[in-house]
């Protein structure tokens, strides 16, 4: 979105904000008890999970989301799950963009899969789910409504060269005690226009084709980290972040690859801990 | 909706520098985009004027009042396409949420429009006025979005009489109001299926 296109927007909203108290209390009765949205959420259920049974949680796993926000290609998601202890994988599915599976967290044995943080593209006032996959195979979800829209189709205002400027290039920060053995956190952050197909091109005024990240594979010295299967609503340039116990000397090793056969690999030590 | 005085005093002094900001712009940006002859070809995405000759430009109080006096809504946001080489085993399943009650066309506010396909579009406009040329029709998309400028201005240009245009488009209603998923028009779509399509 461009900043003219996005102060439009914050004084469109700001507008209305401002004249809502003339309508009444006329509070909005849109939730995640919607049936519409509700049969939406079983659709994209059974498509992704077949037959297994998908159940509420309210501890499991827990969503943090903006009520409403700013930048619909760029909203934060903070996934946190309660017994760590107990998670294989996590799936963020974003109900209402038209490609609702965002990603797929899978996590190894170096894993410390209390929280993830991440950032998504949102194409409208949606539910976003996300699911926990227990050890022992069992699926809890929870869902939070995030009020966004366009986040699909925003138009990117640089040239395909400059948006594909560094394509793969990778930084990683590391927080927390090294000496201390304890889960360490860790932020991803690869440069990728990550396009999702369906975003204008100002300058041809054309559709981008589709070239996205579609696998991340972390891992500390021989043990796996985290698989990230990802699709085209992660938002450009993705940054995740995640922990994980180093066990022995690493290093940290992160393994990219995109649609179109893009292939970046790097390795970070943690011995250069910020703090 | 009720907000904390504290919360709309910060708005408004955020408007204000948003007000400040665009009124500072050079010339040729926001405010003065000036109206076409005709409608207009160039990409759909982008700032609209503010106004449209023979039309009624809406906000949303506007559109509120119109909902009483059984005024057919257009919308004519694009439809999701689905990006070349989209994984299978993925669901690809587009939804279009929208002001209950309009019905969708898909695409019908681009231009030039195939000859064939602009008969479908008028034919269909009248189909669902019943032949009624004063009979209130709301125009709309998303903000930036000259395809509800361009089929206002085309029924305007067909003699309705009381057209109207809310350029604030489905992003601006869903602020305090409730949408609704719809599928395209049956008739636009499968005319646009049939290989009309430009």
């Amino acid at each position: 979105m461009g900043i003219g296109t996005a102060m439009k927007t914050l004084s469109l909203v700001l507008g209305l904000i401002l004249s809502a108290p003339l309508l009444g209390g006329s509070a909005l009765a849109t939730d995640a008890n919607d049936p519409e949205r509700e049969a939406r959420w079983q659709e994209i259920s059974a498509y992704i999970f077949g037959d297994r049974k998908v159940e509420p949680t309210d501890s499991l796993i827990k969503i943090e989301a903006p009520k409403r926000a700013m930048d619909a290609a760029l909203v934060p998601i903070t996934l946190t799950m309660a017994d760590k202890g107990n998670v294989k994988s996590v799936y963020l599915l974003i109900d209402d963009n038209p490609s609702p599976f965002a990603a797929h967290f899978t996590f190894g044995p170096a894993a410390d899969p209390g929280e993830l943080k991440l950032r998504v593209r949102i194409d409208a006032y949606t539910n976003v789910h996300a699911v926990v996959e227990t050890k022992d195979g069992k699926l809890f979800q929870t869902v939070a409504f995030v009020k966004a829209s366009g986040g699909c189709s925003a138009p990117m205002g640089v040239s395909d060269e400059e948006a594909m400027k560094g394509m793969g290039d990778m930084k990683m920060k590391f927080a927390g005690d090294a000496q201390g053995g304890g889960p360490l956190a860790a932020t991803l952050m690869v440069r990728h226009p990550n396009f999702n197909g369906m975003q204008m091109n100002l300058t041809t005024r054309s559709v981008r084709p589709a070239r996205y990240i579609n696998k991340i594979i972390v891992s500390y010295g021989d043990s796996d980290v985290v698989t990230i299967d990802g699709d085209i609503s992660i938002a450009t340039d993705p940054v995740f972040n995640f922990s994980f116990v180093p066990a022995g000397a690493g290093p940290m090793k992160v393994v990219v690859s995109d649609t179109e056969g893009g292939h970046w690999e790097q390795s970070f030590t943690t011995t250069a801990l910020s703090n | 909706m009720r907000f904390p005085s504290a919360i709309v005093a910060k708005g408004a002094a955020i408007v204000a520098a948003v007000a400040i900001l665009l009124s500072s712009g050079p010339a040729g940006t926001a405010d003065d985009v000036p109206e076409p002859e005709g409608v207009w070809t160039g990409p759909m995405h982008g700032t609209t004027p503010k106004t449209l000759k023979g039309a009624i430009v809406l906000d949303i109080a506007g559109l509120d009042a119109l909902m009483a006096q059984r005024a057919l809504f257009l919308d004519v946001g694009p439809a999701d396409k689905k990006p070349a080489d989209f994984p299978k085993d993925l669901p690809w399943l587009p939804i279009h949420r929208t002001i209950p009650g309009s019905v969708w066309l898909p695409g019908a506010g681009a231009a030039p429009l195939e000859q064939a396909r602009e008969d479908v579009f008028y034919a269909r406009v009248e189909e669902l006025t019943r032949g009624d040329k004063s009979r209130p029709v709301v125009t709309f998309c998303h903000p930036d979005c000259w395809g509800s400028w361009n089929t206002a201005k085309r029924l305007v240009l067909k003699g309705y009489t009381r057209v109207h245009w809310y350029p604030d488009g489905i992003e601006g209603w869903q602020i305090t109001h409730e949408t609704a998923a719809v599928k395209p028009d049956s008739v636009w779509d499968a005319a646009s299926a049939s290989g009309t399509q430009p």
